[in-house]
């Protein structure tokens, strides 16, 4: 059973159509990558997955569960993450305070409780803060914990980002760009952070246009280009795919 | 007791204890140092004022912008006037009574309400106080633009008998904090965080499973009913109520008594603001008709050029003669000479 179904998705805006009867399944335990070029529907299709838009038509399955239509919070309850292309994060916070309000689904005490400060609900506190310094440590951010989210470099917003989402414990992530603008040293860091996640049993799935990156990172590929599913396949099939070159080089090129 | 996050509960360290019990003996002490009871008076609707700040912080930290906390406020004060003086109940029963009931009305209101977030929410709030006032006046069981007079005080709890304004005081403070112990509980609860991540980015919140509509919802109720219960205690204390007392402005002061005191401060913020707002415009008197222009101009500059307010202006000091006050601040409030989280 695959553990995340898109089924025949279509989305217009106005006049666009942003996304063409659009099917394809991750596999649990994979890193699958997304790519197209610009315009493609890549966003909008993540976008669709953790229910910032509904689709016009079509289905999306979690673990054989409709979710399609459902709103962003309980999506997000169901075991998806994920980290937005631009910088989301709670900027005037610490980086630790980040991913410790990332916690929110991890408390099983009722909220009363945690109002009351009983003594279970402190108990849970003070498990999640020391989980959150756990997730801090695995991306490695630990050194940084007290500095305000808005005063890191780009490439620790994206790390913190992860942590944020890792905090939901999902059981699929959702990759909007995470290693876009940065360095090949820096890449390559956050390409193995990636692998780590995905051997803590986390499925990935990348939007990504570093396409090093991606070939290097993913298991299967899918390719969209103009809001329709193009190809999918491994990458080595991708990168000789003559329609691919197509589609990002334009006809004229060949 | 100026907890705007959570996390910071591990800051409070033993200065900050001391600071909070001087205080604490300081507010039972002062009315026995005090004569006057016109400076008594003063200090009861500084501590009612507070109440209603706070009501618009707690708010405020969801990401709400409230203009219509004097709505629930003048709901509280004259449900219980009419509890009290048509259903012959004891104020004591009267207030529970008052406070449920406003829950639900708020909780039937807040969930159209709450469902637009921003500007929408500020018009919202502020039409819907308008009309509660304008209700009031209407309705003649609640004597119209004149009011009710002769409202009882709340009856006597042993030998107290609250005529006196001391004794009142007392009352009002003991209900301030109660106030700050629930928003403060509310506040260093996860149900704090997940407002303030609703306020700082409501798309974020939602992919980290936060319910930003039910979590917003619930501040509304306990902001409003809280203000219901500052109405009661309003209405006992002045004896006599008029829809013009829940006017507009009321709900502007409210706002004010937030701003001036520091907006990232949820409960010490509006606390500050509203001692200032009650007795620097009354101490401007001399000047009689000129007093509103004085306040509001005083007002503008604290918001233009101080936006943090008067405790953000102490904690993050524009010139350096205000540095001694930064490291003074830090050590009682903040306590940020120690390890934060460890």
């Amino acid at each position: 059973m695959p553990l995340l179904q898109v089924r025949n998705i279509t989305k217009v805006f106005g006049a666009l159509i942003a996304l063409r009867d659009v099917s394809f399944e991750v596999n649990r335990s994979e890193i699958l990558g997304l790519i197209g070029p610009n315009g493609a529907g890549k966003s909008t299709l993540f976008n669709v997955i953790s229910g910032f838009h509904h689709p016009d038509k079509g289905k999306i399955l979690f673990k054989d569960t409709q979710i399609t239509g459902l709103r962003v919070d309980r999506i997000a309850g169901m075991g998806i993450g994920r980290i937005f292309q631009e910088p989301t994060l709670f900027m005037q916070e610490t980086v630790f305070e980040n991913v410790f309000s990332g916690l929110h689904r991890h408390y099983r005490e009722p909220a009363w409780k945690a109002f009351l400060h009983t003594r279970a609900a402190n108990r849970e506190e003070a498990a999640s803060k020391k989980k959150a310094a756990e997730i801090l440590e695995f991306m490695d951010l630990a050194a940084m914990r007290d500095e305000l989210a808005a005063n890191l470099p780009h490439g620790h917003q994206r790390s913190l980002a992860i942590a944020i989402a890792l905090a939901c414990e999902p059981e699929l992530l959702l990759l909007d760009e995470p290693v876009t603008g940065m360095n090949p040293s820096e890449t390559a860091v956050m390409s193995d952070k990636i692998r780590q996640i995905r051997e803590r049993g986390i499925t990935v799935l990348i939007v990504e246009h570093d396409m090093r990156a991606v070939m290097s990172l993913c298991d299967r590929i899918i390719v969209l280009n103009l809001g329709e599913k193009l190809v999918e396949g491994t990458p080595d099939r991708i990168k000789n795919d003559q329609r691919v070159i197509e589609a990002y080089l334009g006809k004229q090129v060949i | 007791m100026k907890l705007p996050n959570s996390l910071k509960t591990d800051r409070v360290t033993r200065y900050k204890w001391i600071a909070i019990i001087i205080v604490l003996i300081a507010l039972i002490v002062l009315p026995l140092c005090i004569e006057s009871n016109y400076i008594k008076h003063l200090l009861i609707m500084a501590c009612i004022g507070a109440i209603l700040g706070m009501t618009f912080s707690l708010l405020f930290s969801s990401g709400l912008i409230t203009l219509g906390a004097a709505a629930f406020y003048a709901v509280g004060a004259y449900s219980s006037t009419v509890l009290v003086m048509n259903a012959g109940l004891s104020f004591w029963a009267a207030l529970p009574l008052t406070l449920v009931f406003t829950a639900i009305l708020a909780l039937g209101f807040g969930a159209v309400f709450v469902r637009n977030a921003g500007v929408a929410f500020v018009i919202i709030t502020l039409i819907f106080a308008q009309v509660v006032v304008l209700a009031a006046a209407q309705a003649d069981f609640l004597g119209g633009w004149g009011g009710i007079m002769g409202i009882p005080r709340p009856n006597p709890v042993g030998t107290v008998n609250f005529a006196a304004k001391t004794d009142y005081y007392y009352l009002i403070l003991a209900m301030l904090l109660l106030v700050v112990l629930i928003y403060n509980a509310l506040y260093s609860s996860r149900i704090g965080r997940a407002w303030r991540a609703i306020k700082l980015s409501p798309k974020l919140a939602g992919t980290l499973g936060i319910n930003e509509y039910r979590y917003r919802l619930l501040a509304f109720v306990i902001g409003s009913t809280t203000a219901a219960l500052a109405g009661c205690f309003y209405a006992h204390y002045s004896q006599n109520i008029t829809p013009g007392a829940f006017g507009g402005w009321l709900s502007i002061y409210v706002q004010l008594y937030a701003v001036l005191g520091g907006l990232e401060f949820y409960i010490l913020g509006p606390a500050i603001g509203a001692v200032v707002m009650t007795f620097v415009p009354e101490y401007l008197r001399i000047v009689k008709e000129w007093e509103p222009i004085i306040t509001g101009v005083i007002l503008l500059v604290v918001i233009l050029f101080f936006p943090g307010g008067i405790l953000g202006t102490l904690k993050n000091p524009p010139a350096l003669s205000l540095n001694k006050f930064h490291s003074l601040y830090n050590r009682l409030v903040t306590g940020k000479k120690r390890d934060s989280n460890s």
